[in-house]
């Protein structure tokens, strides 16, 4: 429960619920979602994941391990959308569960931060385009200002 | 009878070569992952760049240098760097 690698969307209050079970004082929760950054004409629709599974979990299973020592963490989550994520969906939830609030923060901190560097999980930008005010309408503004 | 080594492709290593995976041929006696890295350079050389980024897994398990020997057989897979969340 505490790893998971899904195509399946991601929420929140299910990681929380999941964190549930470890009893403790502090929780904090993590989501990363797909920004759609603007890229000249285009902009990011979409993103698509792809992960080299077997090393990735044992990657996971490791930062688990990291933060139940490092920060006394009671309980983990580390979540990971795989294939394709819209724009303004959760591509990402970590979570930590520690006895107190600074230890919950920096776990939390400590397993995105990881993740992004040391988990074989990889993503490739679908472009949209991006719409542009009507020209029609910017021109008859133009006018009227001068 | 020697198989080949089975190379797995990546995010920029796969785009690079439009395909997830090839089979390279290995000698009995297997070869220096190093080596095989500048063969797969020299015969794919849009594959050069990703190479020298990239870290290296055989059978699932990341090489400890690029000394260590690919033996026929073997899964060689090419991880560019990581880009999660």
């Amino acid at each position: 429960m505490g790893i998971r690698l899904t195509r399946r969307p991601l929420s929140i209050a299910a990681a929380e619920a999941a964190l549930d079970r470890s009893p403790a004082g502090a929780v904090v929760l993590f989501a990363g979602r797909v920004r759609a950054d603007r890229r000249g004409r285009t902009v990011v629709g979409a993103l698509q994941y792809e992960v080299d599974r077997r090393p990735a979990l044992a990657a996971l299973a490791s930062l688990e391990r990291e933060a139940r020592r490092r920060f006394g963490a009671r309980g983990v989550v580390l979540w990971h959308r795989l294939g394709r994520v819209e724009a303004g969906g959760t591509a990402v939830v970590v979570g930590a569960c520690c006895p107190h609030r600074a230890e919950a923060f920096d776990a939390a901190r400590y397993l995105i931060d990881r993740l992004k560097r040391t988990v074989p999980i990889w993503k490739e930008e679908r472009a949209r385009s991006a719409r542009r005010p009507p020209r029609r309408r910017a021109r008859r503004a133009g006018r009227s200002s001068g | 009878m020697a198989g080949p080594i089975h190379v797995r492709l990546f995010s920029t290593a796969r785009v690079a070569l439009g395909r997830p995976s090839l089979d390279w041929p290995a000698p009995g006696g297997g070869v220096p992952a190093r080596v095989l890295v500048g063969e797969l350079a020299r015969a794919y050389p849009p594959l050069a760049p990703t190479l020298k980024v990239s870290r290296f897994l055989r059978n699932g398990r990341y090489l400890r240098d690029l000394d260590e020997t690919v033996l026929a057989g073997d899964e060689f897979a090419v991880h560019p760097p990581y880009g999660g969340g």
